[in-house]
C-alpha cells in the first residue's frame, strides 16, 4: 500500500509542474504581444506595461520568467486587480461559498443519483426505467446554461420558488437551485453509473456463492451487492469534486454567485487575464490534489488496487 | 425444521424439469430427471456443456435465478423432505449446513473486496451465531484442514492473492465448513492445470471420507470421473441417458452416447490412427428434435427413436438403467 | 457542457468488482455485423441520424429553410415576440430570430467538426502509438495526456482564447481559433480511449500469430491494431462532436468564443441572456436547436457504443 502511494504521489509531481507550465505557456509564451486586450476596451498605458514586465520579468528568458512564476505562486502573490484589491484576497473570500454550492451539488448527486440509479436498476427495462434513462441522456446533452436558464426561468421566474439569483453571503435555501444546476450533469452521470454497476453485480458468480452459503438475502444485497458494485460510482462522485470546485463559471455566473466560478466569470468578462491565470492555476492544482486522494480512497475501497 | 428421516435416502430426485424463458424461445434445459445418492456415495453427474448438469444441481441447491428460469415439476427429496416444496425460509436453512456447493471459478466466485477468512467466516457467524474472532479462529482451522500453507496469515489475505489451486482449496473449505450431508462439485477442476487437477480432486475425495457426506460431482471430464465416482448418471440434452456403477458404465456402458463418449477417450493401445468423435453437434434445447434426443448422431438409430415418445428408463438390472429402446443390445454388444 | 472523457468511462464497467472482465471479440460473427444488425433496428439510432442530416443540410443550406437575411436588423423591431410573419419573433438588434437560429447552424457546426476532426487524429495518434509501442514511449505519451488533461476544458480554452487576439472582423479566423483551442485540450480523452483500446487489441492472440509470422510493425497497426481499437474511438469522437457544438456554445455565452459578425448559436444566446426573464423567446429558439443537435449526437454515440458491447450480445 506504501508503495501504491509513494507512486501516485511520484506520477503527479510531473503533471503539476508540466501543468502549471502548460498554463503559463497558453499566456505569456504564445507569439504576440502578451498585453493584448488586457486591460479592457483599451490599450494598456505605458506605465502598466513596465510594471508588469518588472513584476512578472518578462524581459528575461522563458525559464526565468516560469520561475518567477511559480515563486510568486508558493508565496500567495497572484498580482492585483483594477480595485487593488489582492487575487489572493479574492480568492479567500470566494472560495468558501464555492464550497457551499459543491456540497449542494454533491448532495444532490448522492441522493437523487444514487437513489434514482439503483430503482432504475431494479425496476429494469420497465416504464420507470426507459423513462430516466431518456431523461439523463437528455441533461447530458444540454449544456449547463441551457439548464440553467431553464431552471432559473421556471422555478424563479415563473413559479417564484427560489431567489432568481442568491443573495450575497450565499445563504443555503439560495443554493438549492444552482446546486442542483451544477450537479445535473453529474447527476446524469453518476443514476447511470449506479444502475449499470448495479445491474452487473447483480449477475455476479459472487453473488451466487452468497446466495449458495444460505445468507439471507438482505444480507446478500448489503454485503455483496451494494458494496462492489458501489466502488465505480464513489469513485466517480470523489472525482467529480475537483470538476465541480473549478468547473462552476457558467453556473455561478447565471445565479450571480460570487465564488471561484464567478470570480473567474466577472474577470473574463472585464478582461483581467492576469485573474484569471492565477485563480485558473490554483484551481487546476485544486483539482490534481483533490483527484490524487481520491486514488488513494480507491484503493481503500479496492483491495486489488493496492498490489498493482 | 420438520423431523429428518433418518433411513429415507439422502438424495432422491424425481422427474425434475426445470425451462428457461429467452428471448429466443423456451429452453428446456432439464427434462424428466432422476438422481440418487446415498450417504457417503459420490455420484457423478456426467455431460457435456449444454447437457443440464450445473441447471440440475442450481435446482437442488434451489439458487437458480427465477425468472427466467422456472421449475415446471420435480420433487427433489433430502431425506424424505421434498425441498421443492418448503418455503424459501427453511430452504435457506438447508443450504451450506445441509447441502453445500463448489463452484469451478473460484476467483469469480470469491467476493474480490473481502478477506477469504472473512468470506470463510460468514458461514460461522451467520448459521452458527459465533463472534468475528472466534470464526476467524475457524477460518483458519478450515484452512489448515485444506493445507493452505501459513493460514494464520494467509487468512487476512484477498482471494486475487492466491493462486488458482489454493483458490479451489478455500472453496472447498467453506463447502465443508458446517459439514453438510451432501457436497454437491460443479466442474471444481475444470479451469485448473492438469496437476493441479489430480491434487484437488485427491483433497476433496478425502474431505468426503472424513466427513461422510454424499458427494455429487458434475463434471465433462471421463478421466476425473474415473478415480473417484461410487456411481455415474449421463446426461445428454437435458435428460440422463444412463445411471449405474462407475465399473458398469466404464466396461459396458448401455446408451450409444456414452459408448461414444468412451471411444472418444484417446488410448495408447490400439489399432486405430484417427481419434474417434460423435459427429454432429448436441441440439439447441429451444429446438429439441422429436423422438431420443440423440437420434440425429447416433449410429444405431432406427425410426422408433425418431418419434416420439422418447425412449422410456429400461432398467436392466437393479439401479441399473438406460434411456435407449436397445439398450440390452448395446450393453451386450456394443454400438459400431 | 458535457465531458467526453466521463461518458465514455460509462461505457464498461471494469471497476465493479467481481463483475465480468470485457471481453475482445471472438472469431467468426464480426462486432461490426453484429452492431449493424442491433443498430438497423433501433429507432434511437435512425432518429439520431435524421436529427443529424437535418441540421447538417440546414448548416450547409441555410438559404433552404429562409428567405429573410439574418443581417438585415431593424432596432424599432427589437425583442418583438414572435408572430406569424416572424416565426421566432425579433432579437436584441432587432434581427430576425428565425433567420438568425437557421444561419447559426453553420458555425456551430463547423465549429464542432473542425475540432472534433483535429481531436480525433490528434488523439489517435497519441493513443495508438503509446498503446502499440509500450515502455518509455509510453510512460512520456501518458505523462503528456495526463497534462492536459488536468486542465479542463472550459477553464483551459478561456486560457487560450483570451491570449490570442482575434483580428476583428474575420470570421474565418475566429472558427478557426475557437476550434483548435477545443481541440487542443479535448483529445485527451481520444488518445486514453484508443491507448487502452490497443493495448486489449495487442494481447489477442491474432496479433501473437501475425508477429509469429513476420509482419513488420506498421502493417500491424494498419490492418490489424487500428480496425480492431477503431470501435470505442468511433464512439467517443461521435459524443465529442456533441461536446464540441455544445462547448463552441458555452464560449460563446462567455463572450470569448465566436466573435461577431460570425453567427452561432452561442452568441444568440449570449446576446439574449440578460433578457430572459422578460423575453425568454430570443433564448429559447437558438437553445433548442442547439440542444436538439448537441443531443442527436450524443444519443447516436450511446446507442452505438451499446450496439458495438460485445457483452450485450
Amino acid at each position: 500500500m506504501a508503495r501504491y502511494v509513494a507512486r501516485r504521489v511520484l506520477q503527479m509531481l510531473p503533471v503539476m509542474i508540466g501543468t502549471t507550465l502548460l498554463i503559463f505557456v497558453m499566456v505569456w509564451a504564445l507569439p504576440g504581444d502578451p498585453f493584448a486586450g488586457r486591460c479592457g476596451q483599451r490599450p494598456c498605458s505605458d506605465a502598466f506595461v513596465a510594471a508588469e514586465t518588472a513584476r512578472l520579468h518578462l524581459d528575461q528568458s522563458l525559464p526565468v520568467q516560469y520561475g518567477y512564476f511559480l515563486w510568486n505562486m508558493l508565496h500567495g502573490d497572484f498580482g492585483t486587480v483594477a480595485n487593488g484589491d489582492t487575487v489572493l484576497h479574492q480568492m479567500i473570500r470566494a472560495f468558501p461559498i464555492t464550497l457551499k454550492l459543491t456540497t449542494v451539488a454533491i448532495a444532490f448527486e448522492v441522493v437523487l443519483g444514487i437513489g434514482v440509479g439503483i430503482l432504475a436498476a431494479l425496476r429494469r427495462g420497465r416504464a420507470f426505467d426507459r423513462a430516466t434513462l431518456l431523461s439523463s441522456l437528455v441533461v447530458i446533452s444540454l449544456p449547463v446554461f441551457v439548464i440553467g436558464f431553464l431552471v432559473q426561468y421556471i422555478f424563479g421566474v415563473r413559479l417564484g420558488f427560489f431567489r432568481v439569483t442568491v443573495a450575497s453571503g450565499a445563504p443555503w435555501r439560495d443554493l438549492i437551485m444552482p446546486g442542483f444546476v451544477l450537479a445535473s450533469l453529474s447527476l446524469a452521470f453518476v443514476l447511470r453509473l449506479t444502475r449499470a454497476s448495479l445491474l452487473e453485480t447483480l449477475n455476479a458468480d459472487h453473488v451466487r456463492t452468497a446466495i449458495a452459503k444460505g445468507l439471507p438475502r438482505g444480507m446478500v444485497v448489503r454485503r455483496h451487492v451494494v458494496r462492489n458494485s458501489l466502488i465505480p460510482v464513489i469513485t466517480y462522485i470523489g472525482a467529480d469534486i475537483g470538476t465541480l470546485l473549478g468547473g462552476a463559471i457558467v453556473t455561478e455566473g447565471i445565479f450571480n454567485i460570487q465564488g471561484i466560478g464567478g470570480l473567474i466569470f466577472s474577470a473574463v468578462k472585464l478582461r483581467e487575464n492576469a485573474t484569471v491565470v492565477s485563480v485558473t492555476t490554483v484551481v487546476v492544482l485544486i483539482v490534481l490534489v483533490v483527484n490524487l486522494l481520491i486514488d488513494l480512497f480507491y484503493a481503500v475501497l479496492d483491495p486489488r488496487i493496492r498490489y498493482e | 425444521m420438520t423431523e429428518i428421516d433418518q433411513t429415507a435416502p439422502l438424495l432422491q430426485v424425481r422427474n425434475l424439469n426445470v425451462l428457461f424463458r429467452t428471448r429466443d424461445g423456451v429452453a428446456h434445459a432439464v427434462n424428466g430427471v432422476d438422481l440418487d445418492l446415498a450417504a457417503g456415495q459420490t455420484l457423478a453427474v456426467l455431460g457435456e456443456s449444454g447437457s443440464g448438469k450445473s441447471v440440475t444441481a442450481q435446482a437442488i441447491m434451489g439458487i437458480l435465478d427465477m425468472p427466467p428460469a422456472e421449475i415446471t415439476s420435480g420433487t427433489v427429496k433430502f431425506r424424505g423432505q421434498d425441498l421443492l416444496a418448503m418455503p424459501e425460509k427453511v430452504r435457506r436453512t438447508y443450504r451450506a449446513q445441509k447441502i453445500s456447493m463448489i463452484f469451478q471459478d473460484a476467483l469469480s466466485a470469491l467476493n474480490p473486496v473481502y478477506t477469504v477468512g472473512f468470506q470463510i467466516g460468514e458461514l460461522f457467524t451467520v448459521h452458527r451465531g459465533m463472534s468475528r474472532k472466534d470464526a476467524k479462529k475457524k477460518s483458519i482451522e478450515l484452512m489448515e484442514r485444506v493445507r493452505i500453507p501459513g493460514a494464520a496469515s494467509r487468512v487476512n489475505d484477498y482471494p486475487h492473492q492466491f493462486s488458482g489451486g489454493m483458490r479451489q482449496r478455500i472453496m472447498i473449505a467453506m463447502a465443508i465448513a458446517l459439514e453438510p450431508d451432501i457436497i454437491i462439485a460443479d466442474e471444481p477442476t475444470t479451469a485448473l492445470d492438469v496437476t493441479v487437477q489430480a491434487q484437488i480432486m485427491e483433497l476433496l475425495a478425502e474431505m468426503r471420507r472424513e466427513t461422510g457426506s454424499g458427494l455429487i460431482l458434475i463434471t465433462h471430464d471421463l478421466g476425473v470421473v474415473a478415480e473417484v465416482a461410487d456411481r455415474i448418471s449421463v446426461m445428454y440434452a437435458g435428460r440422463v441417458v444412463e445411471h449405474g456403477t462407475a465399473e458398469e458404465v466404464f466396461a459396458t456402458p448401455a446408451h450409444p452416447y456414452t459408448r461414444g463418449l468412451l471411444d472418444s477417450m484417446p488410448k495408447l493401445i490400439g489399432e486405430d490412427s484417427r481419434l474417434y468423435a460423435i459427429p454432429g453437434l448436441p441440439p439447441s434445447l429451444t429446438n429439441v428434435p422429436p423422438g431420443c434426443p440423440f437420434s440425429p448422431r447416433c449410429p444405431r438409430a432406427e425410426d422408433i427413436c425418431r418419434h416420439d415418445p422418447p425412449p422410456p428408463e429400461i432398467e436392466l438390472w437393479s439401479q441399473r438403467t438406460s434411456a435407449c429402446h436397445f439398450a440390452e443390445e448395446v450393453v451386450a454388444h456394443g454400438v459400431r | 457542457m458535457s465531458d467526453p472523457d466521463a461518458f465514455a468511462a460509462l461505457g464498461t464497467i471494469h471497476d465493479a468488482p467481481g463483475g465480468p472482465e470485457a471481453a475482445v471479440t471472438g472469431p467468426g460473427r464480426t462486432l461490426a455485423g453484429d452492431a449493424w444488425e442491433t443498430l438497423r433496428s433501433s429507432w434511437v439510432f435512425w432518429g439520431s441520424l435524421v436529427l443529424i442530416a437535418f441540421f447538417v443540410v440546414m448548416a450547409a443550406f441555410p438559404g433552404l429553410f429562409t428567405h429573410v437575411d439574418p443581417a438585415s436588423c431593424q432596432a424599432a423591431r427589437a425583442r418583438v415576440e414572435p408572430s406569424s410573419s416572424a416565426w421566432f419573433g425579433y432579437d436584441v438588434q432587432g434581427c430576425d430570430v428565425y433567420a438568425r437560429t437557421i444561419y447559426g447552424a453553420r458555425a456551430s457546426i463547423v465549429v464542432g467538426t473542425i475540432a472534433t476532426l483535429t481531436a480525433m487524429t490528434l488523439g489517435s495518434t497519441v493513443g495508438i502509438y503509446a498503446g502499440f509501442f509500450g515502455g518509455l514511449v509510453d510512460s512520456l505519451l501518458s505523462r503528456l495526456t495526463d497534462i492536459f488533461f488536468a486542465i479542463p476544458l472550459l477553464l483551459g480554452s478561456i486560457i487560450i482564447l483570451t491570449s490570442i487576439p482575434t483580428p476583428t472582423g474575420s470570421a474565418f479566423f475566429s472558427i478557426l481559433k475557437v476550434s483548435l483551442a477545443l481541440a487542443a485540450l479535448g483529445w485527451t480523452s481520444t488518445a486514453r480511449v484508443a491507448r487502452s483500446s490497443v493495448i486489449q487489441v495487442k494481447q489477442a492472440d491474432f496479433v501473437s500469430a501475425s508477429r509469429a509470422l513476420g509482419a513488420s510493425r506498421t502493417w500491424m497497426i494498419r490492418k490489424h491494431i487500428v480496425p480492431n481499437a477503431i470501435a470505442p474511438v468511433i464512439v467517443i469522437t461521435t459524443i465529442s462532436l456533441g461536446s464540441f457544438i455544445g462547448a463552441e456554445a458555452t464560449l460563446s455565452y462567455l463572450g470569448i468564443g465566436l466573435q461577431p459578425p460570425v453567427i452561432s448559436w452561442g452568441i444568440a444566446i449570449n446576446d439574449a441572456a440578460p433578457y430572459v426573464r422578460s423575453t425568454p423567446h430570443m433564448l429559447f429558439f437558438p437553445a433548442l436547436f442547439l440542444s436538439l443537435t448537441v443531443l442527436a449526437f450524443i444519443s447516436l454515440g450511446d446507442v452505438v457504443r451499446e450496439a458495438l458491447d460485445p457483452k450485450a450480445m
